[in-house]
């Protein structure tokens, strides 16, 4: 054999060890979590944890049901879809706006700055004002409240998303629709609203996934436990309970199965998702 | 009444926008004014104190001990966390930037961590991370060697908690890194071969400058996120032990929601936003050049 097809052997090889290893690494502790969740007491609570369950067990799940897990997941569900809605009902419009229309004194984009520096800001630096904002229109401890604070990463985020979606749309299509009388609104509802279908979809997917996951506003606006989300329970969960790891693994797969299915969805919009106005 | 009308018909647009404007300041701008107020306010509404304090609540902030530990803390983790970020980023990126079967299945089970929610993640790292049944120290033991004080040791806790973000979001960075590497011409890789470059040269001289605008955002995206760290440290260590993983965002919530001393809260929440802003308006200048 050449030393060049042995070095390039080696190269191969190589490459499936590093690209295993990174895999092993990504996926480990989600598996962790996977056979936690099904392992027995006995088995994950003690010095010698085993790799592989031994007894399959669904004990965690059924007393994560009867301990109704769900009104949290309920809350979530009522939370997480709230905040999508509201968004994309402003953001829309908006987004249709900025795109379309000239305003004066750059005004248009002065907001759309001002809104990315929002998004950036630490969440934690408004929460103090908010905190009595709410107090004071009694929204404390209530979804509702939440739906309204979650705005300040949905809508920033949902008009940087649904501006470059509005922007693909050819603006022919509008003038022909205008040209055969249609109003500046029914344009909108009419012609516009199908085209950006597909871009609202994804838009919604990724509200979903950053409300559904959000942990600090939930944290210090719902203090009662008949309105906690999933994180809060789960963190609730940690801080309390030392090694009840059966049913908080299961409570953890619970919460993030959805996700992790509506994000199959997104794929292609990853990273416009994550990293907006990113080209 | 027709000056009115045409003045209406001009600026008809400006309903579009309406409802998120009205959203945004009363969410972002109002409460900006506030805090920036209630900083100069001794504020305890537990207390029902609030009286003018000038720059007390400043001064004192940089006196305590807290906040200090805090800044450096939170400095050690973002600096910590988003260079081996990226840098892992990009070893990544580069090994999913190579053709082999089987990629497409495995990209999105990289991408996976960054979909749960980070209270999950804190829960399952905790139980890893455990001293007596943690799976680590289990296999350190196994092995030979001495168990590690993963979360308890106050010189490795940080680190610990920074190694749960990095597991989290290097896929991050590699998917921006990914997206550079894409879009690089394949015909300057072929020039350059033909002009005799390979291997390191090759990725000196071709990939890495062009991707220095990726590595630049990916850069800050990862500083400005990882400055706000927050519910990671309240899970897994919650600031402890001693101060040893304090950040500003926790002393901001210890300060403001367990001793209710809103006024040094608020000049805290002032200081990191004046923080956080001036490296957001880096990436603010370059988003501002694409829409120009």
């Amino acid at each position: 054999m050449s030393p060049w097809k042995a070095l390039k052997i080696a190269k191969r090889v190589l490459f499936w060890c590093l690209l295993f290893l990174v895999m092993a690494v990504v996926l480990f502790p989600i598996y962790w979590m996977l056979i936690t969740s099904v392992k027995e007491p006995l088995e994950y609570a003690t010095r010698n944890p085993s790799w592989f369950p031994h007894h399959i067990t669904f004990e965690h799940y059924r007393e994560i049901w009867k301990e109704e897990a769900y009104r949290y997941l309920l809350n979530t569900v009522l939370v997480a879809f709230g905040s999508t809605l509201l968004s994309l009902g402003v953001a829309f419009p908006a987004a249709y706006g900025l795109a379309r229309f000239r305003f004066p004194a750059k005004f248009d984009l002065i907001f759309l700055l001002w809104v990315l520096l929002v998004r950036m800001a630490p969440p934690v630096v408004l929460a103090i004002p908010l905190y009595t904002t709410l107090q004071s229109f009694g929204l404390l401890n209530r979804l509702t409240g939440l739906v309204i604070a979650y705005q300040i990463y949905t809508l920033p985020y949902s008009i940087w998303m649904l501006l470059r979606f509005v922007r693909d749309v050819p603006m022919e299509v509008e003038e022909a629709a205008a040209i055969d009388g249609a109003s500046r609104l029914r344009t909108l509802t009419a012609i516009v609203l199908p085209l950006v279908g597909p871009g609202l979809v994804a838009t919604a997917i990724f509200s979903v996934i950053m409300t559904w996951n959000e942990f600090i506003y939930a944290l210090l606006f719902l203090r009662r436990p008949e309105v906690f989300t999933l994180p809060i329970h789960i963190a609730h969960f940690i801080t309390e309970y030392e090694v009840l790891w059966g049913p908080l693994m299961a409570i953890g797969i619970m919460s993030s199965l959805p996700i992790l299915i509506l994000s199959g969805y997104v794929q292609k919009h990853l990273l416009r998702g994550f990293a907006i106005s990113f080209k | 009444m027709r000056r009115f009308r045409r003045w209406r018909r001009k600026y008809s647009y400006f309903l579009f926008l309406l409802p998120a404007l009205i959203l945004i300041v009363f969410l972002t701008v109002y409460p900006l004014v506030r805090v920036f107020y209630l900083s100069f306010y001794r504020y305890n509404p537990i207390r029902r104190v609030e009286r003018f304090a000038g720059f007390a609540n400043y001064l004192r902030l940089f006196s305590d001990r807290f906040f200090l530990t805090g800044l450096k803390n939170t400095f050690l983790f973002s600096v910590g966390a988003t260079v081996t970020e990226v840098l892992l980023g990009l070893g990544l990126a580069l090994l999913f930037n190579v053709k082999f079967r089987g990629r497409k299945l495995l990209l999105p089970l990289v991408i996976f961590p960054m979909m749960f929610s980070t209270m999950v993640i804190c829960a399952i790292w905790r139980s890893m991370y455990h001293y007596d049944y943690g799976i680590f120290n289990y296999a350190l033991r196994s092995l030979g060697f001495e168990p590690v004080k993963w979360l308890i040791n106050k010189d490795l806790a940080l680190w610990s908690v920074v190694l749960v973000d990095i597991w989290q979001w290097t896929p991050m960075a590699f998917l921006i890194l990914l997206a550079g590497l894409q879009s690089i011409p394949g015909e300057l890789y072929e020039a350059a071969r033909v002009d005799g470059a390979t291997g390191a040269r090759l990725f000196r001289h071709v990939t890495l400058p062009l991707l220095r605008n990726h590595i630049f955002l990916a850069l800050l995206l990862r500083s400005i996120d990882t400055f706000k760290i927050f519910d990671k440290v309240y899970a897994l260590t919650g600031g402890g032990p001693g101060t040893a993983t304090e950040t500003i965002s926790f002393y901001i919530y210890r300060q403001g929601f367990t001793y209710f001393n809103m006024g040094r809260a608020s000049a805290a929440a002032v200081v990191m936003f004046l923080a956080v802003s001036a490296v957001s308006l880096l990436y603010i200048r370059q988003v501002w050049r694409g829409e120009k």
